[in-house]
């Protein structure tokens, strides 16, 4: 039985020439686990809000779509409402009551259905979630993933046939992400529900996807099992391919003529049948000759920090430099002081014992305009946070607005930052109106106009796809040849890996190790890149793809 | 110690509240006061504790000292004169009862508001509201779901405003007003861009569709019934007692009590069980749950 047809979707949004959804046809059996991957803007979103009427963006489309073997125009909202399960990507915004127990609940009174019935499903549903332990809390006291699995299971409670999924995991970290494709998984190997999701974490999700959509302009450019969907795109030379798992990559780039790997798993047992008979070469680890000792940016001396004053220490005794010119990372799990640490430097919070020395002076007896003009820079978590104009260009104009120069230099001063930073593009359009990557972009742009000498990063990569963060990257490595510090708080270790120079490793409140990007991701087991889990039991240093297959190439 | 009554339903909790406000404001009778104002401070201190005794001490007692004072100086009324005041206006017998009764029954309301307060949490007046209209309901609990969190958010733009050196805590006194003011339009377009989220939410999950019903985890059991019950059995034997004009007494132009009755001391009985039907109920529990646990 098939739970979606689609036949020939066209769709433009309106007064658009260009279609944001080119001639797409597409079956979904009952029962299937589809994921739909893309850069971002390629229509993923698009064609998913297709797929529930009331959720369709207004614009025009021809061609057919239908729900069971209904045209989803005449299914009725009712049927709709509880048939097609829609979990979206923020976790906070789909929540729409303050009880654990009234949001599972809303749908179903929604439906008009009674006391009883959501007693019932709401049980169940809590038991199945594993939600039983804070059914009775306020949604406030809940976490990230907390929340996200929150809105995935108020949906479920009304028994859904095919569960839609746009970006889910998003906003959550690594150990959260998991957690809810897990979860994901559960639902469509238990229940049977159909999934459609779209992700950037393809790593995960491609082992327990059973078939693979990559879009790309508004049209499906591949589309069939991950391992040929890989193989296609890699035939393509498509950029989307850097997006697959790392252990189809490492494969791609060494010819073997072995089947292609999917999970680490797969990877490693690929990479002994590949190099039996060979041996192992070494690669010495190039590094760039140490910077000659420069000096320090920013010093903790045995800084202690908690929230209150009977509170647990947040940060404790954590001594460390940064030199300048370094590009820092700072991984560790979450809760660990990572954020705070970031705080501590732009004295936001204050420690309570110990010190800090941005530049050889206290930050907190620094006046504004010397902390963060010409010093400090801080991009901030989420970039909507700084963004104040109605276009992209008055806001950089803004930024300008207490500076004491005048209108020519004003003018030559943004034309040079909006040509870094590659906005000419975008600068007529409201910055809410931007991509995640873009307002990322622009949001720097911002902060680079007080031309910092420190660049403070918290979680720049999250929710970015494959392709904005390689160009991210090398926006960030531009900076760094030009003599900025950056130091970047993040999750992303595979990014950590690639582009990172000093990496340290965050536990309960201090630092643990903190070494070169290779040196450290080499000595780590589990906190590693894929690669180099896949890799590390024939060279614990091949710690990139590009390492990896390095070392592939030239073993005989 | 855990309050019992707050664990009934809430129709039980708000029938109780408003019977006992209701009558301590409406009976003026020195007996009911008495009995009204002991039971309020008795379940105050239980559900408070040391709070309650010193909020009864330090405010509510100089309340009623002053009301009861104040009400002669201006009330001269009554044919019992005690004594003349300089301006040559009389000090009444009555007008001073009257005083302490009026700040008697003052006082005891606020404790009894006080109790409501403990009791009546947000979800059980939300869940009351919800029975009479259902939509007012989801827009408490989304009022409780909001606040918090753009309370939450203004905190983090302005931390990133910060950043930037344009909080409200940095510059001029006219650079901090243009930085609230830019920090409240940040905030305000925040909220309207992410509450089309939530409204797309809202609707793929059925929201607008005609017969919403309103769900609540309160169940109305069966000692929830032998409670309100007995309540309203209570309740009617004090209302017999208002209709034949057994609860109040006349102070004005002559203070005159109504005679003792059985009638009158039924009444009298009722009101005394009606006020301290929760501290019966919590003293039972704890004698129930002492007996057990000795049998442990």
């Amino acid at each position: 039985m098939e739970t979606y047809r689609i036949e020939d979707v066209v769709f433009a949004f309106p007064e658009k020439e260009k279609e944001a959804l080119s001639h797409i046809s597409l079956t979904i059996k009952s029962g299937e686990f589809i994921t739909i991957c893309g850069k971002s803007g390629c229509g993923k979103s698009t064609l998913l809000r297709q797929l529930k009427s009331i959720l369709t963006p207004h614009g025009k489309r021809s061609g057919k779509i239908y729900f069971c073997g209904q045209p989803i125009e005449e299914v009725d909202q009712r049927t709709q409402a509880s048939e097609i399960g829609f979990v979206l990507q923020n976790p906070d915004n789909q929540i729409v009551t303050d009880k654990v127990w009234h949001e599972l609940a809303f749908g179903l009174e929604s439906l008009g259905c009674d006391s009883a019935t959501i007693r019932l499903r709401v049980a169940e549903m809590a038991s199945f979630f594993g939600i039983h332990t804070w059914f009775r809390k306020n949604v406030s006291e809940l976490s990230g993933g907390q929340k996200q699995l929150l809105n995935l299971a108020s949906i479920m409670a009304m028994h859904p046939s095919v569960l839609i999924l746009d970006e889910p995991t998003s906003q959550l970290d690594p150990i959260a992400a998991s957690d809810f494709l897990e979860t994901v998984k559960k639902i469509n190997r238990e229940l049977g529900t159909t999934i459609i999701m779209t992700e950037h974490r393809l790593e995960e999700i491609i082992p327990i996807t059973d078939r693979l959509i990559v879009m790309d302009e508004g049209a499906i450019i591949a589309e069939g099992l991950p391992e040929h969907v890989g193989a296609a795109l890699n035939r393509m030379k498509h950029p989307m391919f850097l997006s697959m798992p790392t252990p189809m990559q490492i494969h791609a780039g060494v010819s073997s003529g072995l089947p292609s790997p999917v999970t680490v798993k797969d990877g490693r047992q690929w990479l002994n049948a590949y190099m039996s008979g060979k041996t192992p070469v070494a690669i010495d680890i190039i590094e760039d000759s140490p910077k000659q000792a420069s000096a320090p940016v920013i010093q903790f001396k045995d800084v202690w920090f908690k929230h209150d004053r009977n509170g647990p220490d947040v940060i404790k005794d954590l001594t460390f430099t940064v030199e300048a010119g370094q590009f820092y990372c700072l991984v560790g799990g979450n809760g660990t002081g990572k954020t705070t640490t970031l705080s501590l430097m732009s004295g936001i919070l204050q420690p309570y014992r110990g010190k800090i020395l941005i530049g050889g002076k206290n930050p907190l007896k620094m006046n504004v305009k010397e902390l963060f003009t010409n010093n400090v820079g801080i991009l901030p978590q989420n970039p909507q946070t700084l963004f104040v104009k109605k276009t992209v260009r008055l806001d950089l104009y803004e930024m300008l607005s207490q500076t004491a120069l005048t209108k020519e230099e004003k003018a030559s001063m943004i034309d040079e930052m909006v040509a870094f930073a590659e906005l000419d593009h975008l600068l007529d359009i409201h910055p809410y109106d931007l991509s995640g990557g873009e307002q990322q972009r622009a949001a720097l742009a911002k902060v680079l106009l007080l031309e910092p000498r420190v660049l403070l990063l918290d979680e720049p990569t999250k929710g970015l796809d494959g392709f904005f963060k390689e160009k991210l990257a090398r926006f960030l490595q531009k900076l760094n040849a030009s003599g900025v510090t950056i130091v970047m708080v993040s999750h992303d270790v595979e990014f950590c890996a690639k582009y990172g120079e000093i990496c340290s490793m965050f536990f309960d409140g201090s630092m643990i190790t903190t070494n070169t990007a290779i040196r450290f991701f080499a000595g780590n087991s589990f906190y590693t890149t894929a690669a180099n889990r896949m890799a590390r039991h024939i060279w614990s240093d091949g710690v990139t793809i590009e390492g990896v297959i390095e070392r592939c190439q030239k073993s005989r | 110690m855990k309050d019992r009554f707050s664990s009934f339903h809430p129709i039980v909790n708000f029938v109780y509240f408003a019977a006992v406000l209701l009558f301590g404001m409406v009976f003026m009778h020195p007996i009911l006061q008495t009995a009204s104002l002991a039971s309020a401070l008795l379940y105050s201190i239980m559900l408070n504790g040391k709070k309650a005794v010193t909020f009864n001490v330090l405010y509510m007692l100089p309340l009623l000292l002053v009301t009861a004072v104040l009400n002669p100086l201006f009330n001269h009324a009554g044919v019992t004169i005690l004594f003349y005041l300089k301006n040559g206006n009389p000090i009444t017998l009555e007008s001073i009862a009257y005083g302490v009764s009026a700040a008697c029954m003052f006082v005891t309301v606020i404790i009894w508001f006080s109790c409501y307060n403990a009791v009546m949490t947000s979800d059980k007046f939300i869940y009351l509201f919800g029975k009479i209209m259902p939509a007012l309901s989801l827009i408490f609990s989304m009022v409780l779901r909001f606040v918090p969190r753009y309370i939450a958010q203004l905190k983090v733009i302005s931390n990133a405003q910060k950043c930037i050196g344009r909080d409200v805590s940095q510059g001029s006194i006219l650079a901090r007003a243009r930085n609230g003011m830019t920090i409240l339009s940040i905030m305000t377009t925040w909220a309207l861009e992410n509450a089309i989220e939530t409204a797309d939410s809202m609707k793929s999950r059925g929201y607008g569709l005609p017969g919403r019903t309103s769900f609540s985890l309160f169940r109305f059991d069966n000692r929830d019934k032998l409670v309100f019950l007995l309540m309203l059995g209570l309740i009617a034997v004090i209302l017999t007692g208002a209709v034949l004009g057994e609860n109040t007494m006349r102070f004005f132009p002559s203070i005159k009590v109504p005679d003792k009755s059985l009638l009158s001391f039924t009444v009298y009985m009722a009101y005394l069980g009606l006020g301290l039907l929760p501290v019966i109920i919590n003293v039972l529990e704890e004698v129930k749950w002492k007996r057990i646990e000795s049998r442990m």
